[in-house]
């Protein structure tokens, strides 16, 4: 096991047996060295977070748009950290990013219609309780249509759930991540 | 998983036929090389008697033909000899002792269990008191070979099992044979095989190396998870080793027993067990 996390996290010699091949390739991350503890819930919980938030359908910058906001709203340091980079490296410029995570306005950022509507539906998805608004929801399926909206939702929930995730088990940021962030300056307090 | 499928690599050895029980961890001895860091004072991590009767049940549908129950020494718990029997009315059983708790009044409750398929598994490791108590403590031998007699006397079936830490000395086996034959014990019920380097033994530098690769698939359960084989819920420093956990759910039985199959299948042909302990 190594520390500096608020668990122990599983390390690779005491990976369990379901759990092994996510470490061939070395250090698996923290979200994966915690839900080894429960080899079963690991097995198939990693290829849904993988389809949910890896390539898939939806082109990356619009997950990553999802992701950092989402993230930034329920206040997860691990994912908005471990995700700025991500999301740089899908095309999102600095000041984008500083708007996702709320340290600028998004309607000065963002100009493009279908992605507002996007992200409009990310914060009523984040920060809602109940029903949604419907015109919320028509317009993402007006301009990306159903399927798009369907993963759009399962993305934002599956982010929901790292983000309680992550921060109840209080999960460390990589130091590789860190020292990118502080050199594009994109550190977050 | 089809119940079949399960059945089918248990006929074929793929996985062993028998499921074992960790019925506790903690024990009346601190042997040197016990994998599980067993002792009086350790955290129990008992198994629930009825869910113990419950998972032989689930065990022998799914087609599991055999039962072991281990600890720690499952004599301590109180409800021992009443589980051996209930376990032993849905399939045969052997459970592994120390062979150093059985007072009279423990005998007479074993009395019950005389022609039922219960096997006792009583550990002696050397023919002679100084050498077998080094590892297994004071006055051990004495107590095995006290006890041994007065079991097979009440109708118990009994084998031996001797741990060996190093390579076969064939004049002490010979004694040792002759004293496990004298015992009323008989050849094919004396087991040898090696210390394995897991848990205390593993800390002290002793025994042999016994990973996946090494060990037959024999799911196991145990109150913290199931495990690829009764050498896997091992303990080092009191932290439960997971390099051999199968999967944390146990009930219903069929989760684990799925994951085990899964994890057998997935090995590449010929990649058997290469130490065959038992």
């Amino acid at each position: 096991m190594t520390g500096a996390a608020g668990i122990d996290l599983v390390g690779a010699d005491q990976a369990p047996l379901l759990a092994r091949p996510y470490y061939l390739g070395g250090d698996p991350g923290p979200i994966v060295a915690a839900l080894a503890h429960v080899p079963e819930l690991l097995e198939v919980a990693l290829p849904f977070i993988g389809v949910a938030l890896g390539p898939s359908a939806m082109e990356a910058r619009a997950k990553e748009l999802a992701i950092v906001r989402t993230s930034a709203l329920l206040g997860c340091r691990y994912c908005v950290e471990t995700h700025t980079p991500v999301a740089r490296d899908a095309g999102l410029a600095a000041e984008e990013v500083r708007a996702l995570r709320g340290e600028a306005g998004l309607e000065d950022v963002f100009a493009d219609p279908g992605e507002r509507a996007l992200l409009a539906w990310v914060d009523a998805l984040a920060l809602g309780r109940g029903p949604l608004a419907a015109e919320l929801r028509e317009a993402v399926a007006a301009r990306f249509g159903t399927p798009f909206l369907v993963e759009l939702t399962i993305l934002v929930g599956a982010t929901m759930m790292l983000n309680r995730f992550c921060t109840a088990l209080d999960l460390p940021t990589s130091p590789e991540t860190r020292h990118r962030l502080e050199a594009e300056g994109l550190g977050w307090p | 998983m089809a119940v079949t499928a399960l059945a089918e690599a248990i006929d074929a050895g793929a996985i062993s036929p028998r499921l074992w029980l960790y019925s506790n961890y903690h024990c009346n001895l601190a042997c040197t090389y016990c994998l599980t860091e067993s002792a009086p004072h350790v955290a129990r991590r008992e198994l629930d008697g009825e869910r113990m009767v419950e998972l032989a049940a689930e065990a022998q549908e799914l087609g599991f033909t055999a039962l072991g129950v281990t600890g720690g020494e499952p004599f301590l718990r109180p409800d021992m000899p009443e589980l051996l029997g209930r376990l032993a009315s849905v399939l045969p059983v052997v459970c592994l002792s120390n062979g150093t708790v059985f007072t009279e009044a423990r005998l007479d409750r074993l009395h019950a269990l005389a022609g039922l398929p219960v096997q006792l598994q009583v550990s002696l490791d050397r023919p002679e008191p100084d050498a077998n108590d080094a590892m297994r403590g004071a006055d051990n031998f004495h107590k095995v070979v006290d006890a041994i007699p007065r079991l097979v006397g009440r109708g118990i079936a009994v084998r031996v099992a001797t741990t060996l830490g190093g390579p076969v000395d064939e004049a002490e086996m010979a004694r040792l044979c002759e004293l496990h034959r004298s015992l009323g014990v008989g050849d094919e019920d004396h087991v040898v095989r090696p210390i394995v380097a897991r848990g205390r033994a593993a800390t002290a530098g002793l025994g042999v190396a016994a990973g996946a690769a090494e060990l037959e698939p024999e799911l196991t359960i145990t109150a913290d998870g199931a495990f690829w084989s009764p050498f896997g819920p091992t303990v080092v420093d009191d932290r439960l080793d997971t390099d051999l956990l199968v999967t944390r759910t146990t009930r219903p039985l069929t989760t684990p027993a799925a994951a085990l199959l899964r994890l057998v299948q997935g090995r590449p042909p010929g990649d058997d067990a290469r130490l065959g302990i038992r």
